[in-house]
């Protein structure tokens, strides 16, 4: 396992310091940390310390931490970018879960944090020694090279095996649960901003039930991290949040994904202690998409140094977890955001070395790192700015632009529009009516437009939530068409121009998980990968971590200057689910795949039978000793448990109508009081499913089917009913668990069966073969039983209200004592079924045998006006029959089992197979059924079995199907 | 013939380029699309590239367009999951994808283009007594057929695959498998590039957003007519010729030529997780639980499972399908909880009644089907290149596709791959 190599050293390093306080800031207005809560982790080993409400990745950057990863391929240091959820750099390991977001995730007492894709250690790590090389590994170089000698390939691929990014699987299972939840709400707002709580306010005021989503700790969005203003208002509509009691909030739950007619995923993170995560599946009768804008990296020289981070990330640092984000800092600012960034910076006491102007035509070039002191190879030391100047700085904040996250959008059936005035995709005009966008993914405007419009859309979405529900409910749908259900959608955002910056005059990371640069994607545009699907494929890029969210927009820019297209005409990827990654844990939630058990099932595990699991069933394999239970069968008398045989009680006129189309035999004349052998094919004259069927009682029929068929016999009886034949007056109700059902097998189960049901006449001459009786049984009414023989003994097969199931079992064996009579099991029976030569569907037929291939022709009855198969049949019949037979074997070697599977064959040539085979107790010599090619079937033929060592046994082609009492005077006794 | 590159790939090539910091060639040109053509190929995936690529290579057939109406191995051979296997149930079967995998061994030299063909062993686990009895019966076909093929039990599985549940206290004990050394995975995307920078290199044309719009057929000489060429949203294309390689749509496409096919296409949906180190060397996939899954050379975990029970062209996915998934993951191996998936997807699959594919002529003389590939197009599509190709240039169906003509249900002789289809990959 390669996985083992990766190991993280335990010695102290410099750069997790221990705390220092002087990056901490002193209260800010809008923290959210408690910083009378102090909390200790370890990070690689070493004790670090945080506060509550820190993520592991401020808490970090509190002591001054500036490197959390190495990257994907040159395995470069990487630091806070975004210092949110989607941060590419800080994904690390907290105790046995890989790939935590560090910069989401909210530190807590204990958490053993590591860091990832770093070996040795974080600080010095070996494959940085890609960098060197880094200029022949271009995107894709792996196809270019490792061709010959082929042999080699696989060591170089060992090598490659190394760099999987990414944390460790956990080997143990996890002691926490998961959980899901159903919710039904009439309007579900994503993004818990202004404008979405805006909307779910409005909503919530005029009667809507409504659910406001939100991604990180609390609502309010980029309100949280800004000035007095903001912080009002944020305090203002959380009051009014909490004030409308129709709105439910989840925070630190994102809306993943948004399927067919409003089928929304919501996954809730740490729901209670113990409950990991929760899928809540919503079914939203509107949508609201409040998303926000996500800020998008810019590409230059060294822009994934750390120390070089977005205006958001060092916002966020600031205002929500007071942490300085270095001393000196260089602001490249082309909007609003970045001008606040500045200004929040100076107030925390960071030095503004320089704001480089993009509205002014400024610009920078160049990240530079370090070249020697402690900070060598771990961060930033100065910026080259477009006029040819140098300013040392341990700080770059850039903030050029916007990419609007319309996952849930594109969900929707909506495409993104590329809108060159805003310099960022838009949501297109492909909405259903059932979903709604407001704030800034739509456009932009101050705080108070946001939440007007916000509101407009919350009313709007609420009004045609009320409108679509009234027209499902209403009586006569044709009234409802779906234009005039509801008001129009308000007026969009406009949008504020914004200069279009996507690269500086040099190269830099386009995708930071994957490692792709500006100039990788160029030259693979250039190598003709000009799609932007095919460069994705080629490159990698946007396949990592945050699936395109930071990257998509930048990646797109490059390909349109690398093609000579504008960025509209280069279009994007196509997102695709979840928006967030969703854990495999909360998606499979507690499993609940509950087993069946017959009422008798205790009783046998209590007895030593082995548990044998058969679809949804825990039968008894056996008792100890199978063989003798065969014996025992055969010379007194034996009972199995056959409760999950599938039993399908039809009452009504029409029954045997069903039965002539569904048997491929004839039923128009089953007599009451009769039991009748069937086959059922499907239309392509397969056999399907076999089974009795009893005629009980006036218009009333109890038909069995096998254990693992029941369902689909019942699912095919229900659709012929219901779509073919809805004519038919046939009640179907399937009956499996309202009946335990015994099989009461052997000579002397006549005698048995006697003593318990005293009033039944069972002479031969009132209850023979293929007969059905009600009766009272060990005193319990409401039994019936049928003379059937599987086993090919005399037998009697009970269905006992499944209640009494235990008692009348129990009563057989006190009552039988004397005659030897014993339970049996499942393998027991399959040997004395294989002796009488009864074949088993599934086992001794597959996906393509015919009922003629089956040896079933003495029961398909052509003459008849219909049954399901018929055409397909006529036709094998027509051409001469199907061109293998089932038929008995029995190896030379008698004492020689040939396991099931093998394969009968000429030479190289297969010639057939074993389908059934097993040492006959009662024969005292090896058995079996299987198929051989048509030639060969004739009684005597003597045909070569491989055996899976490869060598060859004689096998003989006998003249029956059965290998014991072929005539049948066993069970006709 | 061997294909003429502008540039060789090797490492020396890349050091070259990485020191001058010069661009590669283009990996294929953009032609002009001329009005005749000798073989028009309908569908850029694995298929066609590889049809088209032993055209020029083994029958010097190069006067030859690929036309697509999307992007190069946009299809399913973008959305598949790339495992690669030859223990099929039936000698046909196993003959063919045998071939196939021959094939994909050897491609990357003989593209010169690396197609990351990893060898992991391929496990098929039975969870109850019949499908045991299946995987002997697969096993004891494939040996026939010396192929490397065996059931194993579950002390095997546990050293296989050391995160197995291999414990009998799970819903469904894993009671032992079918394991067939030689499968593995591959670099899909690899594989389609590399036959189009072949097939490109011998002259073959490609046209990436070329949709074909209608099939002409000259029905004057017989009853069921004669191919002429092909009308694209480009305009139209004359050409003796005309293959039919696409997945998906390979009834609408055929259909445009008159002639029916036996297909009922279904969506397959699969799914990738986040990266995290290697633990998962086989590919392991279950039939009970509806589920495969294998760990990529990046780290991820790639699942698929069965196709969707409805008919639809819609490739949408579901979350059910996650849902479902995840639990039967788990079911495997539960300490995966923590992992997460990153990413869903859906591609189509042709269904035919025996699981089988199609491939040779049709009524219509000079249309050509390489289609009804189910969930094993990928796998195929070497083998299936290399046959089309071979018919197309000596005018005799190969032995090894000739179980898999259109006439055989008309004949009734299917090839029952159903038992190897149940989530077989």
């Amino acid at each position: 396992m390669t996985g083992t190599s990766f190991r993280l050293e335990d010695r102290p390093l410099r750069n997790a310091a221990p705390p220092n306080p002087g990056r901490r800031l002193d209260p800010r207005p809008g923290e959210v940390i408690d910083r009378s809560a102090p909390l200790s982790f370890t990070w690689n080993g070493r004790p670090a310390q945080g506060f509550e409400g820190d993520t592991i990745v401020s808490a970090l950057a509190a002591s001054g931490v500036r490197v959390f990863s190495r990257s994907l391929k040159y395995h470069r240091p990487r630091g806070l970018l975004t210092a949110s959820f989607h941060d590419p750099g800080c994904l690390v390991q907290v105790d046995d879960e890989p790939n935590v977001r560090g910069a989401h995730r909210r530190v807590e007492a204990g958490m053993r944090v590591s860091a990832q894709n770093a070996w040795p250690s974080l600080r010095f790590d070996v494959k940085a020694a890609n960098q060197l090389v880094g200029r022949f590994l271009g995107p894709g170089f792996y196809y270019k090279t490792f061709i010959a000698p082929e042999r080699l390939w696989p060591a170089y691929e060992s090598v490659l095996k190394r760099f999987a990014a990414g944390g460790r699987a956990s080997a143990e299972p996890s002691h926490d649960s998961y959980d899901k939840r159903y919710a039904h709400v009439d309007v579900l707002v994503a993004g818990g901003g202004p404008a979405g709580m805006a909307a779910a306010v409005a909503a919530a005021a005029v009667g809507a039930s409504v659910m406001l989503v939100e991604e990180e700790y609390e609502l309010g969005g980029h309100l949280r991290w800004g000035g007095k203003r903001e912080l009002d208002l944020l305090a203002e509509q959380r009051a009014a949040v909490d004030a409308s009691p129709g709105i439910e909030v989840l925070t630190n739950s994102v809306v993943t994904a948004r399927y067919d007619d409003n089928w929304m995923a919501v996954l809730q993170r740490s729901v209670f202690p113990g409950v990991r995560e929760r899928l809540v599946k919503a079914r939203a009768t509107t949508v609201v998409v409040a998303a926000g804008l996500i800020e998008r990296p810019y590409v230059f020289a060294g822009n994934d140094l750390p120390g070089v981070m977005l205006s958001t990330a060092a916002r966020r640092l600031v205002n929500l977890w007071a942490v300085k984000p270095g001393t000196r800092a260089v602001v490249f600012s082309a909007n609003a955001e970045g001008d606040a960034a500045a200004a929040d910076l100076e107030d925390a006491g960071v030095e503004i070395t320089r704001l480089v102007d993009a509205r002014r035509g400024e610009n920078i070039v160049r990240a530079l790192a370090a070249r020697h002191g402690a900070a060598r190879r771990t961060g930033l030391s100065a910026v080259e700015l477009g006029d040819g100047s140098i300013v040392e700085c341990d700080l770059l904040v850039t903030a050029i632009g916007w990419t609007a996250p319309t996952s849930l959008l594109n969900m929707a059936g909506d495409r993104p529009v590329y809108d060159p005035t805003a310099a960022r995709f838009r949501p297109g005009d492909g909405l259903p009516d059932s979903v709604f966008v407001t704030g800034g993914l739509l456009g932009d405007g101050t705080v108070d437009e946001l939440v007007a419009h916000g509101s407009d859309v919350g009313r709007a979405a609420a009004a045609r939530s009320d409108a679509r529900s009234v027209r499902q409910d209403r009586s006569d749908r044709a009234a409802g068409a779906d234009d005039d259900a509801g008001p129009a959608r308000p007026a969009p955002l406009p949008v504020v121009p914004h200069p279009a910056l996507f690269r500086s005059t040099t190269h830099g990371i386009v995708d930071y998980s994957e490692d792709v640069s500006s100039k990788d994607l160029i030259g693979a545009a250039h190598e003709g990968y000009e799609s932007v699907e095919l460069l994705k494929r080629f490159t990698t890029v946007t396949m990592g971590s945050a699936q395109g969210k930071l990257e998509t927009v930048n990646a797109v820019a490059v390909l349109a200057e690398a093609t000579g297209r504008t960025i509209g005409e280069t279009g994007t990827t196509v997102w695709r689910p979840p928006y967030a990654p969703m854990s495999l844990g909360a998606l499979a939630g507690r499993q609940f795949e509950p087993v069946r058990r017959s009422p008798m099932q205790g009783w046998h595990e209590a007895h030593g039978a082995r548990p044998l699991v058969a679809g949804a069933w825990i039968r008894p394999d056996h008792y100890g000793d199978p063989e003798a239970e065969v014996r025992n069968v055969r010379t007194n008398v034996g009972i199995i448990d056959v409760t999950p045989l599938g039993k399908l009680d039809l009452r009504g006129p029409d029954v045997p109508l069903l039965l002539n189309l569904l048997y491929v035999n004839k039923w128009s004349k089953l007599a009451e009081g009769a039991v009748r052998y069937g086959v059922m094919c499907g239309d392509d004259g397969v056999v399907f499913d076999d089974g009795v069927t009893g005629h009980l009682g006036p218009d009333h029929y109890v038909m069995s089917t096998t254990s693992s068929g029941a369902e689909a016999v019942l699912n095919l009886v229900e659709h012929v009913l219901a779509t073919d034949h809805p004519e038919w007056r046939i009640h179907v109700t399937p009956v499996v668990g309202d009946y335990a059902s015994i099989n009461v097998a052997g000579p002397d189960s006549r005698a048995l069966l006697g003593r318990l049901a005293p009033e039944l006449d069972l002479s031969p001459g009132a209850f023979a073969y293929m007969q059905v009786r009600s009766a009272t049984i060990a005193g319990v009414t409401g039994c019936f039983t049928w003379r059937i023989g599987f086993t090919g003994e005399l037998s009697y097969e009970l269905h006992v209200p499944a209640d009494r199931g235990l008692h009348v079992w129990e009563a057989l064996l006190d009552t039988g004592r004397d005659l030897g009579c014993a339970p049996f099991g499942v393998e027991a029976q399959r040997i004395m079924r294989l002796e009488k030569g009864h074949l088993i569907v599934g086992q001794d037929s597959d996906g393509l045998t015919s009922a003629y291939a089956a040896g079933l022709d003495w029961l398909v009855k052509p003459d008849k006006t219909d049954f399901l198969g018929k055409p397909e049949l006529a036709w094998v019949a027509e051409r001469g029959g199907p061109t293998a037979q089932l038929v008995g074997l029995q190896p030379v070697d008698g004492t020689l089992v040939p396991p099931e599977g093998c394969q009968l064959v000429e030479g190289t040539t297969i010639v057939g197979r074993i389908t059934s085979s097993r040492m006959s107790p009662t024969l005292g010599r090896s058995i079996g059924l299987g198929y051989v090619d048509r030639r060969l079937a004739s009684a005597g033929t003597v045909v070569s079995v491989r055996l899976p060592d490869g060598t060859e046994t004689p096998v003989t082609v006998m003249a029956d199907l059965a290998h014991f009492d072929p005539e049948g005077r066993r069970l006709r006794a | 013939m061997k294909a003429r590159f502008p540039q060789r790939f090797s490492a020396w090539g890349l050091v070259r380029h990485g020191l001058t910091g010069d661009d590669w060639p283009k990996v294929w040109r953009s032609p002009e699309l001329r009005r005749s053509y000798d073989v028009v190929i309908i569908g850029a995936g694995v298929h066609g590239l590889a049809t088209a690529y032993y055209l020029a290579a083994r029958h010097g057939i190069t006067n030859v367009a690929v036309v697509d109406r999307g992007y190069v191995g946009g299809g399913g051979s973008g959305r598949n999951t790339a495992i690669l296997r030859s223990n099929y149930l039936t000698p046909e079967g196993v003959a063919f994808y045998d071939r196939s995998l021959q094939l994909y061994r050897n491609l990357s030299s003989e593209l010169n283009f690396n197609v990351m063909f990893s060898r992991r062993g391929h496990l098929t686990l039975a969870h109850n007594d019949s499908s045991l009895r299946t995987m002997r019966w697969r096993a004891e076909v494939n040996k026939v057929a010396g192929i490397d093929s065996e059931v194993i039990g579950p002390d095997e599985i546990k050293r296989l695959v050391p995160m197995m549940d291999t414990s009998d206290r799970t819903r469904y004990p894993i009671l032992g498998a079918l394991y067939h050394p030689p499968g593995g995975i591959i670099r899909h995307d690899a594989v389609v590039w590399g036959y189009a920078r072949a097939a490109d290199s011998f002259g073959v044309h490609i046209h990436q957003n070329t949709e074909v719009t209608g099939i002409d057929v000259d029905v004057s000489g017989g009853t069921t007519g004669r191919v002429r060429g092909v009308q694209t949203a480009r305009g139209p294309i004359s050409a003796p010729v005309v293959v039919n390689c696409t997945a998906g749509w390979a009834s609408l496409i055929s259909a445009m030529a008159g002639v029916g096919l036996p297909i009922i296409t279904h969506p397959l949906q699969a799914a990738v997780t986040e990266p995290v180190k290697m633990f998962l060397d086989p590919v392991v996939v279950s039939g009970t639980l509806h589920v495969y899954v294998s760990q990529t050379d990046r780290g991820e975990l790639v699942f698929g499972a069965s196709v969707d029970p409805f008919a639809s062209y819609s490739m949408r996915s579901s979350l059910e399908f996650l849902e479902e998934l995840a639990g039967h993951v788990l079911q495997l191996m539960p300490s995966l909880a923590t992992m997460r998936v990153l990413r869903q997807w859906a591609g189509l699959c042709d269904m035919t009644p025996d699981y089988s594919p199609i491939i040779g002529v049709t009524p219509v003389e000079g249309f050509l089907v390489d289609v009804g590939w189910g969930t094993y197009g990928f796998k195929a599509g070497p083998a299936a290149g290399e046959a089309v190709a071979s018919l197309i240039g000596t005018g005799r169906v190969p032995e090894l596709v000739a179980g898999f003509d259109l006439a055989r249900f008309d004949d009734g002789r299917l090839v029952g791959e159903k038992g190897a289809a149940a989530v077989g990959h």
